[in-house]
């Protein structure tokens, strides 16, 4: 390994802030730094506002469009079959017998309409909300240029920049659409050090994202567990 | 156009499941329902024998089942192929100038643009598709980044180089360009 130390440092544990108890051993591992900053208001945007993208919701789409294809064209052959003096198929037969004999508080056609109220819930809300969410929309810098950052890389950005901060060991970012959680194990320098070096690393990181709304920010650092 | 189809189209899908599953199930459970409701209570069927045989014997019925059927078949066939068809452009128009114009290969276009594109600092790959009119082409790009780029910085390469380029090279007036970015996956290590 060879992680960059603080000369001066290495030998003893470094002061942490919190109720650190002096003498323990695990007492310096709970300690903790934290920050959070509210995202920032959107900027001037001068290729026009950039709304979220709409997905075409092509898969849904295609299923619905199958699903009627097929009960349209069986029964519509059905039909014709039965006008041209053939005998019926047996599910139609049965399928008018049920729906003629089952009364309306009878268990199976209640949990059918259940299920069919549900799915057109699912349609409606698929009909009616973006979808794509893990499309960030950026800045619209050019006229004619929409552009979306994928949220998982943008959270790798904010990674890549964080870990290059002098004592930070490892970083896990989770990222949200209103706001990046980046959690940092550092196994040396202050804490509160640490914590103000990402602040202003992960600020001007945010900003080369480029996002129509930059995230806001929440920072946490911690001594990593001991390794038994 | 396919995309307010496809929301059009679901929603009233979603509209009327809900309608009829809503209706079915506020009878099925005993809740009060007006005079005008379909069903009367939960002694009532789906649909009665009575019901469905109604127009049996009259002239019209079966010719306009089997018709509303038919349509009902021809459009979800429509829409269903409609999906399919992913509208690439096969061929961009060329405005020479001269009154004559020249018909250059979309994919020439879409091939220039990807790799320059590509090669822009931070890409590690890029990949364009054209659709729209032939006169009045799009760009649909998909940009993998590589890590440590900035994806800011790399959109502004490709707005002021790449597609700029293109649109010039084309003569067309504008080149409306949707961009997506994703980061190849890649583990955590310093630059020192």
């Amino acid at each position: 390994m060879t992680e960059p130390q603080d000369p001066e440092n290495s030998t003893r544990r470094l002061p942490t802030v919190g109720p650190a108890t002096s003498g323990g051993v695990l007492a310096t591992d709970r300690s903790a730094s934290g920050s959070t900053y509210e995202a920032a208001p959107a900027p001037e945007q001068p290729g026009g506002r950039a709304g979220r993208f709409w997905s075409g919701r092509r898969i849904p789409a295609a299923l619905v469009a199958l699903v009627v294809l097929g009960a349209a064209g069986i029964l519509l052959y059905d039909i014709a079959a039965v006008r041209a003096d053939h005998p019926a198929m047996q599910w139609r037969r049965s399928v008018a017998d049920d729906l003629a004999s089952r009364h309306l508080d009878d268990v199976w056609v209640l949990a059918g309409s259940a299920l069919a109220a549900a799915l057109g819930l699912w349609l409606l809300l698929l009909a009616l909300t973006p979808g794509l969410r893990a499309l960030l929309p950026m800045r619209r810098r050019h006229t004619g240029v929409r552009a979306g950052l994928d949220r998982t890389a943008a959270g790798l950005v904010l990674r890549d920049r964080a870990v290059e901060v002098a004592g930070v060991q490892s970083v896990r970012v989770k990222m949200s659409r209103r706001r990046a959680t980046v959690r940092a194990l550092s196994h040396f320098r202050e804490l509160d050090e640490v914590r103000a070096d990402l602040d202003s690393v992960l600020s001007t990181a945010v900003g080369e994202l480029d996002l129509a709304r930059p995230p806001g920010l929440s920072v946490h650092v911690r001594r990593p567990a001991k390794k038994g | 156009m396919i995309k307010t189809a496809n929301r059009v189209l679901l929603g009233l899908a979603g509209l009327v499941l809900v309608a009829v599953g809503g209706a079915v199930l506020a009878t099925g459970l005993g809740l009060d329902v007006p005079s005008w409701w379909p069903w009367d209570g939960t002694d009532d069927v789906l649909l009665s024998k009575a019901d469905r045989t109604r127009w049996r014997d009259e002239g019209w019925w079966w010719p306009t089942v089997i018709a509303v059927l038919a349509v009902l078949v021809v459009l979800a066939l429509w829409w269903f192929l409609a999906q399919l068809r992913r509208g690439r452009l096969a061929e961009v128009l060329v405005d020479s100038g001269d009154g004559e114009g020249a018909l250059l290969r979309g994919r020439a276009l879409e091939d220039a643009l990807g790799d320059e594109a590509g090669a822009l600092d931070g890409v590690s790959g890029a990949k364009v598709a054209l659709t729209g009119r032939r006169t009045a082409p799009r760009a649909r790009v998909r940009m993998l980044m590589e890590p440590h780029a900035s994806p800011g910085l790399a959109l502004r390469g490709l707005s002021e180089g790449a597609l700029t380029h293109a649109r010039t090279s084309a003569g067309l007036d504008e080149l409306p360009a949707e961009v997506r970015m994703k980061a190849v996956k890649h583990r955590a290590e310093r630059v020192n």
